[in-house]
């Protein structure tokens, strides 16, 4: 047995069964939030920009054409909403709020390494948010959100290979600013 | 290796995308030139670090949110659906399209018969059903809380779509059966939960219920379905409720009655 793929799902959304997109909502909520989230938007934030993915999903649902991967619309959807929201909130002189990197506390009996792997985290996400928003946009999809090469490279518009290049230069210039806010 | 030829095959490497004959040849070529091993190897730490990236668990709040906007959504679309048929009505008395409906019927007539010799992704939907009626039990939970009369109605109506509901919606039901401020939203729940009435959970909400019944017809309603159900526990709710001394003699009747009819 084999459930509908999202593909099937979203064309049934496209014929009027909208009740499809709630399927779509419970298997792709935690990603797309893991994704505004580690693109450096606070949790509320994150939240109202997975709606706001779904909403374009109905709203453009007719254009949808059930060619190539499901998951690559989707994210195109999810940049556009994260790009379309920072701009707003630039023309409105709105600071962009960057996520809130829990500080814990430190009289809290933790285990060596699990005070490592947070910090270790905490320091990534600031050498994320040190990243160009392009590169750190093609990491957070790349890795954390396991799309593939090919799928990438229908997002940003390249070839697979022009994918792989451009994710290898944003870990290495990752990895550079990572030491030196470890050093620093 | 040229340098953009390394840094695909890397990632590829990285990722597990590349073939295992394309992996023995990647490995041969790094032990042999240490300076590209070495390069390799700090990659893989930076990629290793990114997999440890996490985010916080969203909130109920996010599910709320979606859920009744789709709610809002699939009324729209039922609105705008039943306008277009409205409007079709009127172009379908055209003489012009009398040939075209004939076609479309003979059309429909040898499509269904063809389909019906196939069974073609029954077991997709089987697999389907069960993540769907997960979906629809949130949605009925999102919509029976809702303001509008109208959407609880259609949270109601939603909760009948389920072939096997659950305690959770049972209750759910049964919440607004006893607390819903419109009667209609009550009426529906009634009768949705006559569907299940071998479920001892919802036999139990139904007789608790009499009590919390002040509108006529919702008390009617409901000695009709014990009448039915022969349901013996009802007697003692009912006998209660005859005690009331604001009770509407024609449901008083119906009441003395449905008592005799049980016994």
């Amino acid at each position: 047995m084999q459930d509908l793929t999202d593909n099937m799902l979203m064309l049934k959304v496209k014929n009027g069964d909208l009740d499809k997109l709630g399927l779509l909502y419970e298997r792709h909520k935690k990603k797309l939030f893991g994704f505004f989230y580690n693109l450096g938007n606070n949790p509320s934030i994150s939240e109202d920009l997975v709606q706001n993915v779904f909403m374009r999903m109905l709203q453009y649902r007719n254009s949808y054409s059930g060619e190539g991967a499901f998951g690559a619309w989707m994210f195109k959807m999810a940049r556009n909403a994260n790009y379309d929201f920072h701009k707003k909130t630039l023309q409105t002189g709105v600071l962009r709020s960057t996520s809130e990197i829990q500080i814990k506390d430190p009289m809290e009996d933790r285990l060596n390494e699990e005070i490592e792997r947070e910090d270790n985290n905490a320091l990534l996400q600031k050498a994320l948010e040190k990243l160009p928003k392009g590169k750190r946009e093609l990491l957070v999809l790349a890795k954390y959100k396991g799309l593939k090469f090919s799928e990438l490279a229908q997002i940003i518009g390249c070839s697979e290979g022009a994918a792989k290049v451009r994710v290898h230069r944003a870990l290495k210039e990752l990895r550079i600013i990572f030491l030196e806010l470890e050093i620093g | 290796m040229d340098k953009e030829l390394f840094e695909i095959k890397a990632m590829e490497h990285l990722t597990g995308a590349a073939s295992a004959a394309d992996t023995a040849l990647f490995e041969s070529f790094l032990d042999k030139n240490p300076e590209y091993k070495e390069k390799f190897s700090e990659l893989k730490r930076s990629w290793t670090l990114l997999g440890q990236l996490d985010a916080p668990e969203p909130s109920a709040q996010m599910d709320n949110s979606f859920f009744t906007m789709l709610s809002n959504a699939i009324q729209k679309n039922k609105k705008e659906e039943s306008k277009s048929m409205f409007a079709g009505l009127f172009g379908w008395f055209k003489p012009q399209f009398a040939f075209g409906a004939l076609f479309l019927m003979v059309g429909l007539g040898i499509g269904y018969f063809l389909a019906s010799n196939e069974e073609k992704s029954s077991n997709q939907v089987v697999a389907t059903d069960k993540e769907t009626e997960a979906v629809r039990q949130k949605l009925i939970l999102t919509l029976l809380e809702q303001p509008s009369a109208n959407q609880r109605l259609q949270g109601v109506g939603e909760a009948n779509k389920i072939v096997a509901v659950d305690e959770i919606v049972i209750k759910a039901l049964l919440k607004t059966l006893n607390n819903d401020a419109n009667v209609n939203v009550r009426l529906a729940a009634v009768e949705s939960l006559t569907n299940y009435v071998e479920n001892p959970l919802v036999r139990q909400g139904l007789v608790q219920a009499i009590q919390n019944q002040e509108s006529p017809i919702m008390q009617i309603t409901l000695a009709n379905l014990m009448v039915a159900l022969q349901e013996k526990a009802s007697i003692e709710p009912f006998k209660q409720l005859l005690k009331n001394q604001e009770l509407d003699t024609t449901v008083k009747k119906k009441i003395k009655n449905s008592i005799e009819s049980i016994i």
